[in-house]
């Protein structure tokens, strides 16, 4: 799977080259398609020549049953090629998702350096849905060829000059018209993104209705809303005011078209060199040329920002892995020792620190970008600038980080919840066939459970929001103990529920992780009461240590931080 | 309807309009509008017509052909033809920017009464149908409407024009080619009522498999860090894989359904076509029509294509667009909530509360004979397990609710006598929920006080602590917050809300889990900004840390919805109660 150098184009190229038969078999249906378009006005000329001239029945019986012919041609064709084409598109856009996914989700990490969740998401659809919309705008563009070559053949079998003068007059008519458009493209943009942007004050306001509940704040907020809508019904009105101008030159540069087309074409049949039908013809295929001529522009379109998505996606896909992995197989049996030498990454500054197996260990770090460095360092998700952290007097970065991450869990303290139910969750990354039972009781997540309609089976929807956060927390909390990893880090697990329960967690968590080595980074005093030790940090080393009840009689700073 | 979202039991969903009332409402909606919607028809139909005029032109110019005039006869007619051009266009100009103008309009107005009702729902009532709801008729239903009026509406106007003119003109030709032109009709009108009968659920159910696809990579990836911690690399993937091919399985049928629809209505043109030219045929033949006349029927009917096919896919773009337009006028249309006749001012910022009682459902109290008694100006802390009742009672204090049994008094008056303009003037409640609006963050404060300058502004930022973070940003007041702006961390977050309190300047303040979820240090941060910002008010703390409880003047310490302990933090800790205890387990060996 793609880490490295991966360019937009190289991609682009693939992901047509992954449907290249669906893409293929598309192209030649669609082809027949627009064959058959080209043909209609030139049937129709055909049977006005030939049977409404004549008043030959026969023929007249004939050319109509080819033009159904015809017909059931250009629609059978149609309707296979487009869903060749349609399946060529949306398989390759699921391909693509699916290697942005896997490289998200790369245990290796880094694909997220540097970006939002959002952003990521947007290229995972929006821009791997532009990529394949590529496998359907080919056999598009070579139908609207085909049909250009079936038009042009047809005008200049009919008279050379008339077919000259259409095929080299719709060019430029549809430059001008291009040129037409330039500016409202132009002002468009920016206009459309003020309507946008009503509909997004709205949604905001909306959103935040308990804020605005809260303090009174109703007919400020509908006030404010009615300006940005009027200025954006403004800006809408510009905008169509343009777009109007635009449809109505359009429409008039057309209709001058087929008057000259009408004019030439009537001169040249009153003189005897083309049929009435060749004149009906010409002026039905004058018409028809138009659209395989706007499939060219809309196909350029669709190519141009496929290469910018593309060169998006292959930009995560060859992003720098944030860890590298380990030769060592999978650590077995883990005592859990915890060892940190020397440890040095952003703010801290040769951190010795040491875990007995099976020891409960507070941290307590005032600064909370070094609590952060050393979770990462603890969890792998980075590697250390420098100094080692050893399992078992291993160091973690001779595993391979999913080995590493299973003997050492750390569980942030934002962690997200994923959507099923509440007993899922908790069982996420449980060994088989564990019971939810203890882990749940200890988290006080059953008292979750027990406020909600139906249960642990409940089902928890958008990462978690459907709960509030201290019930959020819980649940994490005892997914993090479920586990039962040889070694747990928790990051302030208790930050969002109240005393009471918070006092019952401690408890909770003691009981269930006794004999098991465990690290809480947190300044809980609830929990920090119940640790064996208490380590406390202070630029990037270790200042202090001893038993909380020790460190609250003795350390004022320690009683400040913890206390407030 | 379409959300992904499940409805718990219970859940007592916002009106939808019934086909009357929305139509009831567009009228009054138009009725400002109207002499220029009359305008729009009138330009749009004689856009129509004029456009009409090609095809007998270019018949007269085949007649001309046919009857061996001389090459210069084509000229005049040609002319014409290039005289109908710009006036085509014109027209269309002056009938596009009228449906635009009319459309949009009421579309502002119809958005802008929806937020008006919308926000000034009673909070139970969302809260009993649930966010979700209500923003998605916002959004979605909103956007669709939108769309609609922009894009669906004018192209649809034109093209039913175009066919009805259409058919008057083959009439006028000649009555037959008419009777030939309608022979496609109910081959037609077949394949539209098939077509909707599918599409409507089939792309309802697209757009609930899109979003849960969305929903689930916003779960895996922006849930990356949780996934590879607990090694789930390999189930989510699987989770992914199974949505895309969800996402795929629907995109094909609704191509399938598509390119069956576009099938069937080819199989309407070739009768059509088929049956005009048979008419013309005869027509000819029988002497009754001319080859031009014959001819121009052909070349309207050719015509039509485009605009039917337009018309009857919009047809499925109009059933949801009046689909979602019920769902906002079901809002839009609700009446605002009402308070008594005469309202009762509070005479100070004294609370008290008598005898209490509450239950969410019959027979399962969250609340049960709780007094309190707050003299003006006294900070309370509220204390208890999850479930004992704290935020009940809060938000029976700051009014969201109205209590089952017993009262609540501010200033003497109970809430009920003050009704909820005068309550939302005595009360301010600020909930867990942090919601920064996106926007300046000085507009964002304004929200709670509109008239409020900047150095109002700057100096309720200094009493809760923000001034040092609001001056290092980039811009200052001035810098764009919220979604899409600056990102502010849950402490400024929440900072920012305690600022809107102090402009907000209510007598009484309620602070619910105000503190939660910031982390250890964030949390002193914000209790000592909640203290300033509460300074001078009667304040309702809900205590998350004990600290919160030992600044404040009184504890009350709830248990499963009843006072249980109730005096000054000193006096607690000395009766040796479950305040006690707590506060031992708290402090350790303080």
């Amino acid at each position: 799977m793609g880490v490295g150098n991966i360019t937009g184009w190289r991609l682009l190229r693939a992901s047509v080259g992954s449907q290249r038969r669906d893409v293929a078999v598309a192209s030649v249906f669609l082809v027949g398609h627009q064959t058959g378009e080209a043909l209609v006005p030139v049937l129709v000329g055909v049977v006005i020549d030939e049977a409404v001239r004549t008043g030959d029945a026969r023929a007249l019986t004939g050319w109509l049953l080819l033009l159904g012919l015809d017909f059931a041609v250009l629609s059978f064709s149609y309707r296979f090629g487009a869903r060749r084409s349609w399946l060529a598109d949306v398989r390759a856009d699921q391909r693509l998702r699916l290697l942005v996914a896997d490289r998200v989700l790369d245990p290796r990490g880094g694909a997220e350096t540097g970006r939002l969740p959002g952003n990521l998401t947007t290229v995972a659809v929006a821009d791997a849905k532009r990529v394949g919309i590529v496998n359907f705008a080919l056999p598009l563009g070579l139908a609207a060829v085909a049909a250009a070559v079936v038009a042009t053949v047809a005008l200049l079998r009919i008279s050379l000059p008339l077919g000259l003068l259409i095929l080299l007059g719709t060019p430029p008519l549809l430059y001008l018209v291009h040129l037409l458009g330039k500016p409202l493209e132009r002002r468009s943009g920016p206009e459309q993104e003020r309507a946008a942007q009503a509909a997004g004050v709205a949604a905001d306001l909306v959103a935040g209705v308990r804020v605005l509940k809260g303090i009174g704040a109703e007919p400020a907020a509908v006030r404010r809303y009615v300006g940005t809508s009027r200025a954006a019904l403004a800006a809408t009105l510009r905008a169509t005011g343009a777009q109007a101008w635009y449809q109505g030159a359009v429409l008039a540069a057309n209709g001058l078209f087929l008057a000259l087309v009408a004019l030439v074409g009537g001169r040249l049949a009153a003189q005897g060199e083309i049929s009435v039908g060749g004149l009906v013809a010409a002026v039905g295929l004058a018409q028809f040329l138009i659209t395989p001529l706007q499939i060219f522009g809309w196909v350029n379109g669709r190519l141009a920002q496929a290469r910018a998505s593309a060169a998006r996606i292959a930009e995560v896909l060859s992003a720098a892995p944030a860890v590298a992995t380990g030769p060592r197989p999978a650590p077995a049996d883990p005592r859990g020792a915890l060892r940190v030498r020397d440890l040095r990454h952003g703010p801290l500054d040769g951190l010795d620190l040491t875990v007995p197996a099976g020891e409960l260990v507070g941290v307590v770090a005032p600064d909370p970008a070094a609590a952060t460095a050393l979770l990462r360092c603890l969890g792998r998700e980075v590697d250390p600038e420098g100094g080692t952290v050893e399992l078992d007097g291993v160091p973690l970065v001779e595993y391979a980080p999913r080995d590493a991450r299973r003997a050492v869990l750390v569980a942030a303290h934002d962690a997200e919840l994923f959507s099923g139910t509440l007993r899922d969750n908790v069982l996420a990354g449980a060994p088989p066939e564990r019971d939810p039972v203890p882990a749940m009781a200890a988290a006080q997540a059953d008292q979750v459970a027990a406020a909600l309609p139906d249960g642990a089976d409940t089902a928890v929807s958008e990462q978690g929001r459907s709960l509030s956060g201290g019930q959020r927390q819980r649940v994490a909390l005892a997914r993090a103990l479920a586990a039962d990893a040889p070694v747990l880090v928790l990051h302030d697990p208790t930050t969002a529920v109240d005393t009471v329960t918070e006092a019952r967690i401690a408890a909770g968590v003691r009981a269930l992780r006794r004999g098991r080595t465990t690290v809480a980074v947190t300044s809980s005093p609830a929990l920090l009461a119940v640790t064996d030790r208490v380590v406390v940090l202070d630029g990037g080393r270790v200042r202090a240590e001893g038993t909380h009840a020790g460190l609250m009689d003795t350390d004022t700073a320690y009683r400040t931080t913890v206390l407030g | 309807m379409t959300t992904g979202r499940d409805t718990p039991a219970g859940r007592e969903l916002l009106p939808v309009a019934g086909a009357a009332r929305t139509r009831a409402a567009v009228r009054e909606l138009l009725r400002p509008h109207r002499g220029r919607a009359a305008l729009a028809l009138v330009a749009l139909v004689a856009g129509a017509a004029v456009s009409l005029l090609a095809a007998p032109l270019l018949g007269r110019i085949i007649d001309l052909v046919v009857t061996g005039a001389p090459p210069g006869a084509v000229t005049g007619p040609a002319l014409a033809l290039a005289a109908v051009a710009p006036a085509q266009g014109l027209l269309a100009v002056a009938g596009i920017a009228l449906v635009a103008r009319v459309g949009e309009n009421v579309l502002a107005g119809l958005r802008e009464r929806f937020v008006a009702r919308a926000l000034g729902l009673p909070l139970e009532r969302i809260e009993a149908a649930g966010s979700g709801d209500l923003t998605s008729r916002v959004t979605a239903d909103v956007s669709l409407v939108g769309e609609a009026v922009r894009e669906a509406v004018p192209q649809f106007a034109r093209s039913a024009l175009v066919i009805l003119l259409t058919l008057v003109a083959l009439a006028v030709l000649d009555w037959r080619f008419l009777l030939a032109a309608l022979l496609a009709v109910p081959i037609q009108a077949l394949t539209a009522r098939w077509y909707l009968r599918r599409s409507t659920p089939l792309y309802a159910e697209q757009r609930v498999i899109g979003g849960v696809q969305q929903q689930q990579l916003l779960d895996t990836v922006g849930g990356a860090a949780t996934v590879r911690a607990f090694g789930l690399e390999a189930e989510h993937a699987e989770r992914v894989r199974t949505r895309s091919e969800d996402v795929v399985d629907v995109a094909l049928r609704v191509v399938r359904l598509q390119t069956a629809f576009f099938g069937r209505l080819n199989l309407a043109e070739y009768v059509g076509v088929a049956a005009v030219l048979t008419t013309g045929f005869l027509l000819v033949g029988a002497g009754t029509v001319s080859i031009g006349t014959a001819s121009a029927a052909a070349l309207y009917f050719i015509n039509l294509f485009t605009p039917v096919n337009e018309v009857l896919f919009l047809l499925d773009t109009a059933q949801s667009a009046a689909a979602s337009l019920a769902r906002i006028v079901g809002v839009a249309g609700l009446r605002p909530e009402e308070g008594p006749a005469h309202p009762v001012r509070p005479v100070d910022a004294a609370v008290r509360v008598k005898g209490l009682g509450h239950h969410y459902l019959p027979g399962h109290d969250v609340l049960d004979g709780v007094d309190l008694d707050l003299r003006a100006g006294a900070q309370v802390a509220l204390v208890g397990a999850s479930g004992a009742g704290k935020t009940t009672l809060a938000k029976l204090v700051a009014g969201v609710h109205r209590p089952a049994r017993g009262s609540v008094e501010i200033g003497g008056a109970r809430l009920e006598e003050q009704g909820p303009d005068v309550v939302r003037e005595t009360v301010a409640l600020i909930t867990q929920e942090v919601h920064v609006f996106a926007g300046p963050l000085g507009e964002d404060l304004r929200l709670a006080r509109p008239d409020a300058d900047d150095t109002a502004l700057l100096a309720a930022l200094d009493t809760v602590d923000a001034l040092p973070w609001v001056r290092a940003l980039p811009d200052g007041l001035a810098t764009v917050v919220g979604t899409g702006g600056h990102a502010l961390t849950v402490v400024q977050s929440q900072q920012l809300a305690l600022a809107r309190l102090v402009l907000a300047d209510r007598p009484v303040a309620i602070l619910d889990e105000a503190t939660a979820e910031a982390g250890s240090a964030g949390s002193r941060a914000l209790e000592a900004a909640a203290r300033s910002a509460l300074r001078g008010r009667t304040g309702l703390v809900v205590a998350h840390r004990l600290t919160q409880a030992a600044a404040a003047d009184h504890v009350v310490v709830l248990d499963a919805g009843r006072v249980v302990e109730q005096g000054t933090h000193d006096d607690l800790v000395a009766a040796g109660g479950r305040y006690a205890r707590l506060w031992d387990a708290w402090s350790a060996s303080r």
